[in-house]
């Protein structure tokens, strides 16, 4: 019993770690102080509608969702081909060939990073949105091709193979029976591409410059001299949104599966 | 229903350096059932993927209708295919699932709601239309297999081992359904299996594999009563097998010297003389106590071992020079049940034994 109650109590410190940051900023953010402060002083939705006058974190913000789009598209297109190449087909070098494809998971991000800016700087992609998109695509590739190669591996061939012997071209098997049951590891894939382009900062540092910014970078360059609670008004509907879109996974297909 | 027939050639096909299927030629008449039989990985299924054009051959030729086919992609082939464990589409209704072979060859709407309609009433599925496969038992997810295979009209219908996971009751009453089925439609049909009572409840004729190989092919009766060789014999059914060498031909048709040193008489068999044979005698052809011994074959034996299967009694007899002998009787018949231990005479016709080379 004891034991219970100590395995108890240590998860709620692990929780209440985790979930600090976040209860701090929220509250922050609706404080009417003209800094952040915590506890926040009084309750006001002024530093929501202060954003609006901050036209380099609008100007960011609408460089990371564009870049987060374009870079998750692409990655769902190429994760989806590489998975089934990965999956389906037994060729020499696939091993090798899927380590490639997971080592951005695993190799340190500032490795990554000026490696990245190594090979796009000669090519006049830095400070370009192409550059970003490009640089993003490395890091959430492996999200995709994890996801859908996890969903491909719960698609019996024999589905396939019943549609073709039916009079479906592999095209046509391929939408109407492979594609409709790839659609959580799609889905997931999809969400994973788009919360972790959004939120990239590392690499991106090497990458962004002035005209050319994203985001979390904005953020970063605007604590440097203001620590007013636009920062954690911002901070709020990012968690908001992420939380959002999580659930709506969530509901939809179930994110447990994808880890399992 | 315009039927066609299939046709191999020669056909042969290689996993790597591993023959799967080894020249096999064989000829399916337009509106036949033909089981291709034997154990696993002789090569069965790889040939009936070949036809269906899943798997393209190394070597012959695949006919349908008379015309080559190797090189028609199996979209363009029209064929039906049951495939084992159904392969049913998990994210469709079974209406979806019968219609989507119609919707691949962009019938009208209209059309493929009736015909999707009859072919669920042909299968006795009414009222399921919008399950969708997880919903289903295994009888009725193996119907809706069937009517989608069926609802294109093809001119060959495959069969993969599709009943193998069902229970045995369930299995016996889809095979007569699927049968039926079969004649009524006069559909060219393949049907391949590992379980000789299917083949032989199902066929018009029986194709025997083994190793990539046919090794006999013919009517059930045929295959039964006059299988070719041990695998043969030995696969469809249980047997005797009594072996000896060949010492010529006699009155009574070929000698056969036993290992006990007794001589019977194989009417309709040849062999060289000298080589080693193996006389092969059905449990249910051997008599127990025949009432009337005049011209049969007899055994003087002891009762070893029973049986008891309810319908049939199996009896294990220990006939002079110390082989075992099974012979089958029906019960119900009358007849007095020899019991453990029981002398028994066994006794059984000439013309019943099967000789062939010993393997």
């Amino acid at each position: 019993m004891t034991a219970r109650r100590l395995l108890g109590a240590y998860v709620a410190v692990v929780m209440l770690f985790l979930a600090l940051p976040i209860a701090v900023v929220i509250p922050s953010a609706f404080g009417e102080g003209n800094a952040l402060a915590f506890p926040p002083q009084g309750f006001s939705l002024k530093w929501f509608a202060a954003i609006l006058e901050r036209p380099a974190l609008l100007a960011a913000a609408a460089n990371s969702a564009a870049i987060a789009a374009v870079a998750t598209g692409v990655s769902l297109v190429v994760g989806t081909l590489s998975a089934f190449a990965l999956r389906r087909y037994a060729f020499p070098g696939r091993g090798a060939l899927m380590a490639l494809f997971m080592a951005p998971l695993v190799f340190p991000a500032i490795v990554l990073a000026a490696a990245i800016a190594m090979v796009l700087a000669p090519m006049g992609l830095v400070r370009n949105f192409w550059g970003l998109v490009l640089a993003h695509i490395v890091v959430v590739l492996p999200y995709v091709v994890r996801t859908v190669s996890a969903t491909l591996a719960e698609v019996d061939r024999a589905w396939e193979e019943a549609a073709l012997t039916l009079g479906a071209s592999p095209w046509r098997g391929f939408t109407s029976v492979t594609l409709p049951l790839l659609r959580p590891g799609l889905v997931a894939g999809a969400t994973f591409s788009l919360i972790i382009s959004f939120d990239e900062f590392t690499i991106s540092l090497f990458l962004v410059g002035s005209g050319m910014m994203t985001l979390p970078i904005e953020m970063y360059n605007y604590a440097e001299y203001s620590l007013d609670p636009v920062l954690a008004a911002v901070s709020t509907l990012l968690i908001l949104l992420t939380t959002a879109a999580v659930l709506a996974v969530e509901r939809t297909v179930g994110l447990g599966k994808q880890f399992s | 229903m315009n039927a066609k027939g299939v046709a191999l050639l020669g056909v042969a096909k290689w996993y790597g350096k591993v023959p799967a299927v080894q020249g096999v030629d064989l000829e399916v008449a337009p509106g036949e059932m033909v089981s291709l039989l034997g154990p696993s990985g002789c090569g069965k299924t790889t040939t009936l993927r070949m036809i269906a054009g899943l798997e393209v051959p190394d070597a012959g030729e695949i006919r349908i209708g008379g015309t080559r086919a190797n090189e028609v992609p199996p979209w363009r082939r029209n064929i039906g295919m049951v495939f084992q464990n159904y392969a049913l589409f998990p994210h469709k209704t079974v209406a979806e699932n019968i219609g989507y072979g119609l919707v691949m060859r962009r019938r009208p709407r209209a059309e493929i709601a009736t015909r999707v309609a009859d072919a669920m009433r042909q299968v006795r599925l009414e009222g399921l239309e919008d399950r969708i496969p997880s919903q289903l038992s295994g009888g009725q997810r193996q119907r809706v297999a069937l009517a989608r295979a069926l609802v294109t009209r093809p001119d060959v219908l495959l069969f993969d081992e599709p009943l193998a996971a069902l229970d045995r009751k369930l299995r016996e009453q889809m095979q007569v359904e699927i049968r039926l089925l079969q004649r009524e439609v006069g559909i060219t049909t393949i049907f391949v299996t590992h379980d000789q009572d299917e083949a032989l409840t199902l066929s018009d004729r029986i194709v025997v594999m083994e190793e990539g190989r046919i090794v006999q092919a013919g009517t059930p009766d045929e295959i039964y009563e006059r299988p070719r060789s041990h695998f043969v014999s030995d696969f469809i059914g249980m047997m005797n097998a009594m072996r000896g060498t060949a010492t010529g031909q006699g009155a009574g048709g070929l000698l056969v010297r036993l290992a006990g040193g007794r001589e019977l008489a194989v009417p309709e068999a040849a062999a060289a003389t000298g080589s080693a044979v193996e006389i092969m005698l059905r449990p249910e052809k051997v008599q127990v106590n025949p009432p009337q011994a005049e011209g049969l074959v007899l055994a003087q034996g002891r009762v070893a071992h029973i049986v008891y299967l309810g319908a049939v009694t199996y009896l294990h007899v220990t006939v002079e020079g110390g082989a075992t002998m099974l012979a089958m009787q029906a019960n119900g018949q009358g007849m007095p049940a020899p019991r453990l231990g029981d002398a028994v005479t066994l006794g059984w016709r000439a013309a019943d034994m099967v000789c062939f080379a010993a393997p």
